[in-house]
């Protein structure tokens, strides 16, 4: 293992590997990336896959909808097929207050460029006849809205910064790190130590303990999240559908599983990763609901992730005031995945160039001090 | 429907077994009338009526047929009255059944098949047991005796586990049966079993999770959620049968030696005509001498060792009959149009490796493999129990100690799922890990403690001696190995 280098990236997961990719394509590639156990096994490979553009804060909008375009594209650029399937997100309304407020959003949407549209009940039907649509209202439903296999893009950029010199590190603790002067100088690790000028923060929900190492207080916690697979099927649903009223989504992956989870409001923070029973009975429930044939199909896995979550659920991005060469890349409080391509090269960008293509000040880890927060409303659980 | 045989292929005489066929049934197989009996499962009824491909492959669309028969693997899969992904071989038979092949991943089902209930039985007991083989009733047996309520899982519908296909005299001390047959050893068990007070059972119920607080969540007849909590658990979950690595390996005719036993000696079906024994351990030895005595013709048996690895009884009653045994040979591509016809068959030489110009043909049926077995841990994996790769012990295996305990407390293994053993030592350690669960809850008291102290020192004394000797190495080097992997992350002795 190197004992220096220009950039320490702690965290294989999409964020970590995606900096790495773009870092590398930047021409940085005198890069290490250190990781505790192996690629996506914190958060990424526990995700639903899901990328939506339909959000409620500005910020989230623009970077969903950038990253929408990079994914489009994804296959070409990392060389490897990461079953990006863009069959819209469908958000059913349940209540006339959600009608009016998917209404708003929409607007707000549409105004940014993202093509979302508002379906009756009967439209519903007519794009997914097996729904049980009896109780909702109507809909807002993005088109360009889909999922992908979030192995193969953490794959699919490790391959290719690895192929650019990245050093990959699996298998290797962050012990410590060391500041001097407010500045970054080395990170321990378990293999010894690697002497740098820039440390990125992207441990997803480790994040805390990460920063904790270099005398930051943070303000996200972990939330374990349960989710399932059901056995394979010939592909049949094109469209993820999301309840916010129920805290449930669900899609069909191109393995042909439908992958679905469901939020428990009563979850406590916590590093806690077990799989409950009372989950995969609500999930089923809710399942057979939505879809009564569900009935007849088996689970056959369940597991669980962290949402990573901040306290106005947007991410911490960018450098940490009086912290020189201490990048932060987390928070995403369950949408790590779908802002992983945008949010990534802005990294790479401020890494290299010292400044972004867009603003991202307004995610800078100093706004939890000031209090000026505009909350993220869509989030499910 | 694929061009299969149409005939039948059910045994009527059989020099041990008489089966009694009940209720006759009509299933429909693309439409077409099957005659099928009531208890026999949806693939034995096919396979008597001639069908030999069951599935499609979903990448490449090749023809399967049964490989195990006893619900491990998925070669096998249907569409069974509009649900897919239906393992045909532990399906029984419903009067009107619609079966299809299934081609390639399921469909989503078009429309809501039957009902499913809502409410939720939870079940308790002192020592729940997932798997009535072997293993699992004699700790029922034993657990019962010992004052323990005992809850029974099995996800087939008949107890005995592969005890039920064992027509041949068992081996060991009189003590232990030695001379009787294990499908007499297996139906006594089971009378004892239903008759006692101590022992309910569910069959049909498949164990699928175990979840903090100890809840084991099952699902019966797949259609009502089960929760069960047991004070103790005993994990007697078997093994499965290990493919081999061959062209045409897939072919439908290609069968585990165990899926072949499954057909004739439970279900009274032939598998075949002309078989091909891949293996000549005593399952390969034992099976084709079964499958002479169900009146299929033994066209060779192949050792990739350079001898027969059954004990000798066993194979020089085989080659009485004058079935010629190729050992240092192996199986080097199955052939057929859509199911197998025939098998080539080639020398090793001292590398393992292929001696080119030694291939020759056998015309054959039926292939069967008889490569082993490893051990169903899933389970055990899904408890958290520490799970190690023990080649002695034949593939992974939840770590445990000398009475079967695991490394999660109050969760133990027997029987072939904490190493592929036999039959024998499997009851004999359902018995140990029965009493150390049973100490452990501070049972049985008095005279009756005592008893069971000896008992079990007998048990432990009697796994030694079956464990001697050359025959048992390979048990005893992976049990020490389990054992002292137990005492390094446990941190205790036991």
């Amino acid at each position: 293992m190197k004992d220096r280098a220009s950039v320490v990236i702690i965290g294989a997961g999409v964020i970590g590997t995606g900096i790495a990719y773009n870092l590398a394509k930047l021409g940085m590639t005198d890069v290490v990336l250190v990781e505790q156990k192996r690629y996506s096994y914190g958060s990424t490979g526990r995700c639903g896959g899901g990328i939506r553009q339909q959000w409620t804060t500005e910020e989230n909008i623009r970077l969903a909808k950038a990253s929408v375009e990079r994914f489009e594209r994804m296959n070409e650029e990392l060389g490897i097929d990461i079953g990006f399937i863009q069959g819209g997100y469908l958000i059913p309304a349940f209540t006339e207050q959600e009608v009016r407020d998917y209404r708003k959003n929409m607007a707000l949407q549409n105004s940014l460029g993202v093509p979302t549209e508002y379906m009756s009940s009967e439209e519903i039907k007519e794009l997914l006849p097996m729904l049980n649509t009896e109780k909702m209202m109507g809909a807002t439903f993005c088109p360009t809205d889909g999922h992908a296999n979030p192995f193969a893009v953490t794959e699919g950029y490790a391959k290719n910064a690895k192929e650019m010199g990245v050093d990959m590190e699996l298998f290797t603790t962050v012990r410590g790190i060391d500041v001097v002067d407010g500045a970054v100088r080395c990170v321990k690790t378990d293999r010894g130590d690697i002497e740098t000028k820039f440390v990125v923060n992207s441990a997803g929900p480790y994040s805390p303990l990460i920063g904790s190492m270099a005398g930051l207080e943070m303000p996200n916690k972990p939330y374990r999240h349960e989710i399932l697979a059901t056995e394979r099927f010939k592909h049949f649903l094109d469209t993820m559908i999301i309840s916010f009223h129920h805290g449930l989504y669900f899609s069909q992956t191109t393995r042909g599983e439908i992958v679905g989870g469901i939020g428990n409001p009563s979850e406590k923070p916590g590093y806690n990763l077990s799989s409950s029973l009372d989950f995969a009975v609500r999930m089923a429930s809710a399942l057979i609901d939505f879809l009564p044939q569900f009935k007849n199909v088996n689970v056959v896995r369940q597991w669980a992730g962290f949402y990573d979550v901040t306290p106005d659920a947007k991410p911490i991005l960018g450098e940490v005031d009086g912290l020189q060469g201490f990048i932060q890349a987390n928070g995403y409080s369950g949408h790590g995945f779908m802002l992983a391509p945008i949010v990534t090269e802005l990294m790479a960008e401020l890494i290299v160039n010292g400044k972004t293509s867009v603003p991202i000040e307004s995610m800078n880890m100093r706004r939890f001090k000031s209090r000026n927060m505009v909350q993220e409303a869509n989030v499910v659980g | 429907m694929s061009e299969n045989d149409i005939g039948t292929s059910r045994i009527d005489r059989h020099p041990i077994l008489e089966f009694h066929r009940r209720k006759e049934l009509t299933i429909y197989y693309h439409g077409r009338p099957i005659l099928a009996y009531e208890g026999e499962t949806v693939a034995s009824a096919l396979y008597a009526a001639g069908v030999r491909t069951f599935s499609y492959s979903p990448g490449l669309d090749r023809p399967r047929g049964l490989f195990c028969a006893i619900g491990k693997c998925a070669s096998c899969v249907m569409n069974i009255d509009g649900i897919s992904n239906v393992r045909s071989c532990i399906t029984p038979v419903r009067n009107g059944m619609i079966v299809e092949e299934q081609k390639g991943a399921g469909t989503f089902p078009e429309t809501t098949v039957g009902d499913y209930e809502t409410a939720s039985p939870e079940l308790e007991a002192d020592m729940v047991i997932i798997g009535g083989g072997p293993a699992g009733l004699s700790a029922a047996l034993e657990a019962a005796d010992l004052g323990m309520s005992v809850l029974l899982l099995d996800e087939n519908h008949q107890l005995g586990g592969q005890l039920i296909k064992q027509t041949h005299r068992f081996f060991g001390s009189k003590e232990h049966d030695a001379g009787v047959r294990g499908v007499t050893i297996a139906k006594s068990m089971i009378e004892k079993v239903e008759a006692s007070d101590k022992v309910s059972v569910l069959l049909g119920t498949t164990a699928f999770g175990y979840y903090p607080g100890g809840v084991i969540a099952a699902v019966k007849e797949n259609k009502q959620l089960v929760k069960i909590t047991g004070k103790r658990v005993l994990l007697a979950t078997g093994a499965a049968e290990n493919s081999l690595a061959f062209e045409n390996n897939d072919l439908p005719g290609v069968y585990g030696a165990g899926a072949a036993q499954t057909l004739m000696n439970v279900y009274g079906v032939k598998p075949g005509d002309e078989v091909l024994m891949v293996g000549s351990g005593n399952v390969g030895v034992i099976v084709s001498y079964q499958l002479m005595q169900a009146g299929v013709r033994i066209k060779a048996i192949v050792e990739a060792m350079p001898k027969i690895g059954a004990y000798f009884v066993h194979a020089a009653k085989i080659r009485r009959f004058g079935v010629p045994i190729y050992v240092g040979h192996s199986i080097k591509r199955a052939f057929g149009n859509g199911k197998v016809e025939g098998a080539t068959i080639v020398k090793l030489d001292d590398k393992w490796q292929p001696v080119p110009g030694t291939e020759f043909d056998v015309k054959c049926d039926v292939i069967c493999l008889s490569v082993g077995l490893h051990p169903s841990y899933e389970l055990m994996a899904q408890a958290g129990c520490a799970i190690k790769f023990i080649p002695e012990l034949s593939g992974h295996v939840a770590v445990h100690n000398r009475n079967l305990e695991t490394t999660v407390p109050g969760i133990y293994v027997a029987g072939d799922s904490s190493g592929v053993e036999e039959a024998s030592i499997a009851m004999m350690e359902g018995k140990v890990a029965a009493i150390s669960a049973a100490f452990s809850l501070g049972k049985p008291v008095g005279e009756k403690r005592k008893e069971a102290d000896q008992m079990l020192e007998h048990t432990q004394k009697q796994l030694e001696s079956l464990r001697d000797g050359p025959f048992g190495a390979r048990g005893r080097n992976g049990k020490r190995k389990s054992f002292e992997l137990y005492e390094q992350l446990t941190g205790a002795r036991v």
